[in-house]
């Protein structure tokens, strides 16, 4: 029968549309307004789940966040499967398609099971660390099988369409949860024009007058709700975030919102639209108001489902007009558990009894003690439930009766036959956000339970959360919670307003029990849950504590409570109880553990927000950058540029175009985007005596009009980075980095002159976007140049190399720099970077005729390898001084100042005999290229460990020398010249090569003279 | 002690190389913004008479000229003053006046951005009116102007933008340099739903596409100067 167990009126839920789900398979009837598990207990469906590590079928306990049991894979699609939703949490759609989580292959028959029953005894808490770990090779087949059973959910294997995205929001006061206390905070921190958020899990505000029959000012408590969100909506200051949970809280009252916004209307969210959103929020105070969680007992097969919170059958009878069941036993220690069995009773089913385990004396009574009798129900005082029986439902109950302290049972036990059991052992406050920011929580007598302790955030309670659970304080203390942070923050509150109010009731003192006794001591009785998630029992707290496991982080650890997406919201303070118990020490005594961020999984849509695809990285472009993508480049990544690799021609392989490109600069010419590299213009009067400072050589004498290369060393002496820096006029230098350490070296620049130096006058700023940078390269370089430059004398003896010019290139003004990264005559192009386009095509038109060959980072590693250039990154690791690296030449001793790094290239250590030292090796096999990061030996045949001498940093095949070259670390290295070494292999190969200069080609460097 | 305390004859002007860097007008040579492969042109061509939440304009190939100097050397301040005719904005300010504009980026670094064609000008002019310490740093090509106007344009800025950029926090001719998405801008709001975005050549790319994706549950509109 479809949702044998719908009322036929009453519930917040939208009778004139019903809608239609799929469960494991099967299609049901809801309502807009159900939540799927409420859809699932008016179709009657018991077993939502099989437990993690039992396989014991679980049902529906809890109507929120803490349910620990109806964890669904959501999604119709592949692509759009969601592990860990909460059923109780999610909204019903039509076509929500939803399978068990737990249970393999499925929840009602389930092969674990009998794994599960035999495997109680085989699996004691801690049976990771004790049966898995060994023999550890075993651990990955155990992992699978654990993984498989535990039923964690599982990811999508396609690519989730949907869109998620983040948002940055500001605020004075931040409220977290919309009841009865958050609203009242809102709406007084609202009036004063503070800027508020208030933030809700569930889709309505109200919190628990969403299921209540109070009153508010006088009307019944959900008008007054909508009251208040219809005047909170019409300010401006205010936002209102229903659906919406507040996963952490962090420091610095930094907030992360976790807003679900179209999942509750389909499976898939509208082109455009996002799925959900993270608010990543900073405000100046934040109000929680996030309630509490009703507590169940702890007892005998208390897992088997139909066992229930009494308050989450409140919920589903007032708030979605389903009753759980048709005949109840309740369970209590408290006034408030009895309202279950009045709305029961009042849904027209049967209530068996009324279990109160608080011992009356002689004729005392109470007020709900009254009502009940009144209305006909039993009510046995100082009694319990000892035991349920049944399987995949409840059929009875044990009951006793127990002693007034609760520890001990007073009486016989006797039977009740029932399909339904709801507990209350009070309420703990939901305190994990005041946790999250590592306040340590309180235990109160009175609360029984924890409430938040010191802050050092900016932070007030109000509500249940605070132990506050008569309604008339709740909404006191929002009021005046919402008027201090308004207050706090700035604003000024109206005095004479007050807050809502309600009737005060009386009630009789509640009773701290946990679990209850049970004739069997507790390792023999049956299964006692405290944590069903995770499968954790009283018996195997009470083992842990046994076992020398004291500390209570050490018991959950041990035994897993409180883990993973359950985060103990309803087993925490059982467990410790029971932890507490066992080793005759009080809960305060005993403490708590603490809670971590996210209070309910996160999707990781939602983490990422946009940052995924196109937009996981910038992506940097030259002006060029077009030109490159129109010839077919293939690109590098140097830090987030796109360099061009190569341009490989049809039919071409990666090598056959490395050797064309290569042979086309050494024979006639080729041209290089190479506006990457890092451009700092310097100026500023002690400009000059900075780069002395900074750079290893001297710069006191370079003039106007010249360029130098430096070396650029941090304190210890290392290389770092490398460079030309040219003199533009006398106070003014351009400085050019490393593509890839442009930002750092820029960073250290300033690092230095405002700490180190701040009495040097010099300004540092970037132009590396401001300029376009085309290097022509080759023999016919000045032919090429002389093509497109209009106004200069390019010849040796007008512009030699190391010289700068100002030119105008085609009409465009630009500065011309003579370096060489090649060896070849080369020239620097540096034109405004919107003109950038517009020379380089130039310069390709013009070059055409002598073969001008676009060429990418890859050619340009072969051609300066093949002059021994370093590549400041590749040749080097932050461990090699410029005298390792035979580049002696660059470093001046002799300048008045000192220089960074030059005490650190002093110590003993980096001045001592066979450090490591560049060299060059040609392979004894020319075509035969040493792997990059090879480690020669002298001995091939050496017995491993081999005494290794160094590392190759560069190597490639030299289509102009006709043979492989390589630079190397060799330990002595430059006095080991003509010597040979060996580069053994994976393959179990020795590649042998003779140490040379790291200069294959023009040592004199003539070609670049010319 | 530094040269420019000891030297009041130092000039500024003859310590550094100023040069024209754009092509004479005569040559009738166009540069190409950063978001020249964009084609903006053509969008808004297409978009024409269409009203966006979310209006983007880019202002190109203006003038962006950098300058350094402390605000207690009165050669630097009273050289900008002559040559702007404006005084250089306080903390987190951008003072306009007509097609000129300066905005405060650190305590001793503003950006002055001027029509295109007179950016040679007004840097000689700049070079020669300061004195003492400073810098006059051309930047022209390498960053550009997107201008958003709109209602939503505040929504996208808060996907984009940690910063508060509510109005009680950032009102108009307030300017900010922040993070921007995975990159950086200099934001600043220029109306009530106008708001200028300064951004880096290399990075125009992917601030567009990310403008592009923010805008997506709006409605975009190009727009041409």
């Amino acid at each position: 029968m479809a949702q044998q167990n719908r009322l036929i009126e009453g519930g917040r839920i939208a009778r004139d549309s019903q809608i239609n789900f799929s469960y494991n398979g099967k299609t049901y009837p809801g309502f807009v307004g159900d939540t799927l598990a409420s859809a699932m207990l008016a179709n009657g469906i018991d077993v939502v789940g099989r437990s993690f590590k039992y396989s014991r079928p679980r049902g529906i306990v809890a109507a929120g966040a803490e349910e620990p049991n109806a964890i669904m894979q959501l999604g119709a699609t592949e692509a759009t499967q969601v592990p860990n939703v909460r059923a109780t949490q999610q909204e019903l759609f039509a076509g929500l398609v939803c399978q068990a989580t737990n249970g393999w292959p499925n929840v009602e028959f389930d092969m674990m099971a009998s794994l599960g029953t035999v495997g109680a005894s085989v699996m004691p808490p801690g049976f990771y660390y004790k049966t898995f770990m060994y023999p550890k090779s075993m651990w990955n087949t155990y992992e699978k099988f654990i993984r498989k059973a535990a039923g964690l959910g599982r990811s999508p294997l396609e690519a989730d369409p949907d869109r998620y995205d983040h948002y940055n929001q500001h605020a004075d006061v931040v409220i977290v949860g919309a009841g009865p206390a958050g609203l009242s905070a809102a709406l007084e921190a609202g009036r004063s024009g503070a800027r508020v958020i208030i933030a809700d899990e569930q889709a309505e505000f109200g919190g628990a007058l969403l299921h209540s029959k109070q009153s508010v000012n006088g009307m019944p408590a959900m008008d007054w709700v909508a009251s208040v969100v219809a005047e909170l909506a019409e300010l401006d200051n205010v936002m209102m975030l229903p659906k919406s949970t507040v996963n952490g809280y962090h420091d610095h009252n930094f907030l992360t919102i976790h807003q679900r916004c179209t999942d509750h209307i389909a499976d898939r969210a509208e082109k455009n639209q996002s799925r959900q959103r993270m608010h990543r929020v900073r405000t100046k105070w934040v109000v929680l108001a996030s309630g509490a969680h009703e507590r169940p007992l702890v007892f005998g097969n208390n897992d088997v489902p139909g066992c229930m919170l009494a308050d989450a059958v409140s919920t589903y009878i007032n708030r979605y007009a389903v009753v759980p069941g048709k005949k109840l036993v309740l369970m209590t220690t408290n006034d408030g558990g009895y309202q279950a069995a009045f709305d029961w009773h009042e849904a027209g089913r049967e209530v068996v009894a009324i279990l109160d385990t608080r011992s009356y004396q002689g004729t005392d009574t109470s007020a709900v003690i009254d009502r009940a009798r009144e209305l006909g129900i039993k009510v046995l005082t100082g009694s319990a439930v000892v035991e349920v029986q049944g399987a995949k439902r409840v059929s009875a109950v044990s009951i006793a009766s127990l002693n007034s302290q609760g520890d001990q049972l007073a009486g016989p036990v006797s039977q009740l036959s029932c399909d339904t059991v709801a507990s209350s052992g009070g309420w703990s406050p939901a305190i994990h956000l005041s946790c999250h920011t590592g306040s340590r929580p309180v235990w109160s007598d009175q609360v029984i339970g924890f409430i938040p302790g010191e802050t050092v955030q900016k932070q007030l309670i109000a509500g249940a959360i605070g132990g506050t659970f008569d309604l008339q304080s709740c909404l006191a203390q929002g009021t005046r919670a919402g008027a201090e942070a308004a207050n706090n923050a700035g604003f000024t509150v109206d005095a004479t307003a007050s807050g809502a109010t309600a009737e005060s009731v009386a009630e009789t003192a509640p009773m701290a029990l946990f679990h209850i006794p049970h004739p069997k001591e507790t390792s023999r009785a049956p299964k006692q849950f405290v944590d069903f998630q995770n499968d954790v029992t009283a018996a195997g707290i009470e083992l842990a504590t046994r076992e020398g496991f004291e500390s209570i982080e050490h018991v959950k650890r041990y035994t897993a409570l409180g883990f993973g997406t359950d985060q103990g919201k309803l087993g925490n303070i059982n467990g410790m109880a029971i932890a507490a118990k066992s080793m005759q020490k009080t809960i305060p005594q005993t403490g708590t553990t603490i809670f971590r961020p996210n209070y309910t999984p996160v999707t990781f849509g939602a983490i990422a927000g946009r940052n995924c695809g196109e937009l996981f990285d910038p992506k940097r472009f030259s002006a060029m950058h077009q030109w490159h993508l129109d010839h077919g480049a293939l690109f590098e990544d140097v830090g987030n540029w796109k360099r061009p690799w190569y341009f490989p021609q049809p039919g071409e392989s990666m090598q056959q175009s490395l050797e064309r490109e290569c042979l086309a600069v050494r024979d006639s010419a080729g041209v290089l985007d190479a506006s990457t590299l890092g451009k700092i213009d310097i100026q500023g009067p002690d400009a000059r005596e900075f780069l002395g400072r900074v750079y290893t050589n001297a710069w006191a004498k370079l003039a106007v009009g010249k360029c130098r290369y430096g070396l650029m060393c941090g304190e210890d002496g290392m290389v770092f980075d490398d460079g030309v820096t040219a003199c533009l006029a006398d106070n003014h230098f351009v400085m050019t980095t490393t593509t890839g350490g442009a930002a750092r070296v820029l960073e250290w620049l300033e690092i230095y002159q405002q700490t180190e130096w701040p009495e040097l006058e010099v300004y540092f700023n970037s132009v590396t976007d401001h300029w376009s940078t085309i290097t022509v390269t080759g023999p016919n370089a000045r032919k090429i140049l002389d093509q497109v430059v209009d106004d200069i004398d390019l010849s040796n003896d007008a512009f030699k190399y190391m010289d700068w010019k100002a030119a105008t290139v085609m009409g465009v003004p630009a500065r011309i720099f003579r370096i060489s990264f090649t060896g070849e005559l080369s020239y620097e192009i540096n034109v405004q970077a919107n003109y950038g386009m517009r020379i380089w095509e130039a310069v390709m038109d013009k070059g055409a005729a002598y073969n001008l060959t676009p060429y990418g980072t890859e050619t340009m590693h072969i051609l300066r390898a093949e002059k021994g250039f370093i590549i400041a990154g590749q040749d080097t690791d932050g461990s090699v001084h410029p005298y390792d690296l035979g580049m002696g030449w660059a470093v001046s001793q002799k300048k008045p100042f000192s220089f960074i790094g030059k005490r650190g290239m002093a110590r003993e250590d980096c001045v001592k005999e066979g450090r490591k030292q560049l060299v060059g090796l040609i392979t004894a096999d020319p075509k035969k290229v040493i792997p990059e990061g090879s480690q020669a030996v002298d001995d091939p045949k050496q017995s491993i460990p081999m005494t290794m001498l160094g590392h190759v940093t560069s190597s490639y095949y030299s289509a102009c020398l006709g043979h492989s070259i390589a630079m190397a670390y060799i330990r002595n290295g430059h006095n080991r010249m003509g010597e040979t070494v060996f580069y053994p292999q994976a393959d179990g190969s020795a590649i042998e090569a003779t140490i040379c200069s790291p200069i294959f080609l023009d040592p004199k460097g003539e070609r670049q003279n010319v | 002690m530094s040269d420019s305390e000891n030297n009041q004859a130092f000039n500024y002007a003859a310590s550094v190389d100023c040069i024209e860097q754009r092509p004479a007008t005569e040559r009738q040579i166009t540069g190409q913004s950063p978001l020249h492969h964009a084609d903006l042109g053509t969008v808004a061509q297409a978009q024409l008479g269409q009203t966006g939440t979310v209006q983007l304009t880019e202002l190109k190939l203006l003038g962006h000229l950098i300058l350094r100097g402390r605000l207690d050397n009165v050669g630097f301040t009273s050289g900008v003053k002559l040559t702007l005719g404006l005084e250089l904005p306080g903390t987190l300010q951008m003072v306009v006046d007509g097609d000129i504009s300066i905005r405060w980026i650190s305590p001793d670094e503003w950006l002055v951005v001027v029509p295109g064609e007179r950016s040679y000008e007004i840097e000689q002019a700049l070079v020669n009116n300061v004195q003492g310490h400073c810098a006059v740093i051309n930047a022209s090509g390498g960053q550009t102007i997107l201008r958003l106007q709109g209602e939503d344009v505040q929504k996208v800025l808060q996907k984009s933008v940690p910063l508060d950029v509510h109005p009680r926090s950032f009102p108009i001719g307030k300017v900010v340099t922040t993070v921007f998405a995975k990159t950086q801008a200099v934001i600043s709001r220029t109306g009530d739903q106008q708001w200028e975005l300064v951004i880096r050549r290399s990075f125009s790319d992917y601030v567009w596409l990310w403008l592009q994706d923010c805008s997506a549950e709006f409605k975009l509109v190009i727009t041409e100067q």
